[in-house]
């Protein structure tokens, strides 16, 4: 045990900075990934019919494809196209890409399910169809998918991990690398799974809160 | 018809859904202050005259006429064209709508659905949009529950709502579309109620309802469809009392009026 707290104090900023980097980058993620998701959502429900196909092409490729092989495009590929990102811009990248395209397709759901009536409601007030999204339709829709959407940010931090293979130095290449110095496996495996499940659980928990603010309504 | 010059005037409404006609050549007046109840069967096309006046519907032939002004479409080298969409929302805001099944809007509460029309298409100012959206809950009755949501709200309770957030917006005509309808009979009065006060203020009303009684107290006019055709129109008493058609006479036995 002395053994242990010895070789996390010696790995405590390493440790820290793993931490850092992937609470940076899911916090980007979905934040990106939500924007994306919320106009996906939209072109897909409303669009017209080209952006809608184009949305539709996009969300299901994504959604068919392996999140590590996202992530091994945005940063091998789109340098080859000329687009030149450093490892976490790629990383970001693509899971922002594999949010937006989950989260646009939870929106659409939430949208198509608000009755008609809501619209014509809407209209009959003299309201332009952009106002009926923004007061009418979207606070309707987010309200349902607050429970998803909050599941998509854990899944996101969970597949932050995936960045390690490109170098980008979050919570496990860090532990890996520590591991890789002290050879404690056990311990340090541990504590990476431990702080995994605070970012989550702290990230459910306020998902919680919000849930219990609106049922209020 | 008084002398009075027209508020709204269709002409030569026609529509189709398919090869249904569901409106034939329907032609109607609405002065100023006038009450103008719509009765007939369902599907006699009273329901989608109100939603071609709130341009809810498109329509293929006539015209309508607001205040001077036709609606919904413009002639561009003899053809015609839909408004776009922010000059039919204008258009829309001349005229309130109340829905059979209130529509009111689920995440906003009762002063909430009052006032969003008056914040964003109005643009009064938060406090006094909040003040006359208030003013008009009392109106409706409902001064002592401005904070309650719909779903806490009972069924008269929330169409009074709905007529609330029509009115509070100034509309020059006021559409009312089957607005008891779905009401437990219990409910049905004090909505009924709220109309005839309207009516009384001198309100110009447009209204569909199966409510024959009503229809005969606070109309100024009476309009008789069937089949997509306006077939029979007078003052109540002619209508009910003396209707010329066999059909509106059937309509009427079998309404137990």
């Amino acid at each position: 045990m002395e053994d242990f707290l010895h070789e996390l104090w010696v790995a405590r900023y390493v440790l820290l900075g793993g931490l850092k980097m992937t609470i940076l980058i899911s916090a980007a993620s979905i934040l990106a990934g939500s924007l994306l998701g919320l106009m996906t959502g939209v072109s897909l429900a409303y669009g017209p019919r080209p952006l809608a196909w184009l949305m539709r092409g996009y969300v299901d490729v994504v959604r068919g494809t392996p999140v590590l092989v996202l992530v091994l495009a945005s940063f091998y590929v789109l340098a080859v196209v000329g687009i030149h990102f450093t490892a976490v811009q790629s990383g970001i990248f693509a899971l922002s890409i594999f949010c937006g395209a989950h989260m646009g397709e939870i929106v659409r759901g939430a949208l198509q399910a608000i009755p008609k009536t809501q619209i014509e409601a809407g209209r009959s007030i003299g309201l332009t169809f952009p106002r009926i999204l923004a007061y009418v339709l979207l606070p309707q829709a987010l309200r349902q998918i607050l429970p998803v959407w909050i599941n998509t940010g854990a899944e996101l931090v969970k597949a932050s991990t995936l960045l390690s293979v490109i170098g980008v130095g979050e919570l496990l290449l860090a532990t890996q690398e520590i591991v890789g110095r002290n050879f404690e496996t056990l311990q340090f495996y541990t504590l990476a799974g431990l702080l995994y499940y605070c970012v989550n659980f702290s990230i459910e928990r306020a998902g919680k809160m919000a849930e219990t603010r609106l049922k209020g309504r | 018809m008084t002398g009075k010059r027209a508020l709204l005037s269709i002409r030569g409404l026609g529509k189709q859904f398919g090869s249904t006609k569901v409106l034939n050549e329907v032609s109607l007046d609405v002065a100023e202050s006038d009450v103008v109840s719509i009765i007939g069967a369902s599907g006699s096309g009273k329901t989608t005259l109100l939603r071609c006046v709130n341009l809810l519907e498109t329509f293929e032939e006539g015209e309508i006429v607001l205040d001077g002004q036709p609606i919904g479409y413009k002639m561009v080298n003899g053809r015609r064209h839909r408004l776009p969409e922010r000059e039919l929302a204008r258009q829309r805001a001349m005229t309130g709508m109340v829905f059979q099944a209130f529509n009111l809007f689920p995440h906003l509460t009762a002063l909430g659905n009052v006032m969003l029309g008056l914040t964003k298409v109005r643009r009064l100012p938060k406090p006094e949009a909040k003040e006359l959206a208030l003013s008009w809950l009392g109106r409706v009755g409902l001064k002592e529950r401005p904070l309650h949501y719909p779903s806490q709200l009972s069924g008269g309770q929330q169409q009074r709502v709905a007529i609330a957030r029509a009115l509070a917006m100034d509309p020059k005509l006021v559409l009312l579309d089957e607005v008891t309808s779905a009401l437990d009979p219990e409910l049905v009065q004090e909505v009924l109620q709220t109309i005839t006060k309207l009516a009384e203020e001198g309100i110009t009303l447009l209204i569909v309802t199966h409510e024959m009684a009503f229809a005969k107290r606070v109309s100024t006019r009476v309009v008789f469809m069937d089949h997509g055709r306006i077939a029979e129109s007078g003052p109540p008493k002619q209508i009910f009392a003396k209707p010329a058609t066999p059909r509106l006479r059937q309509f009427l036995r079998n309404a137990h009026v």
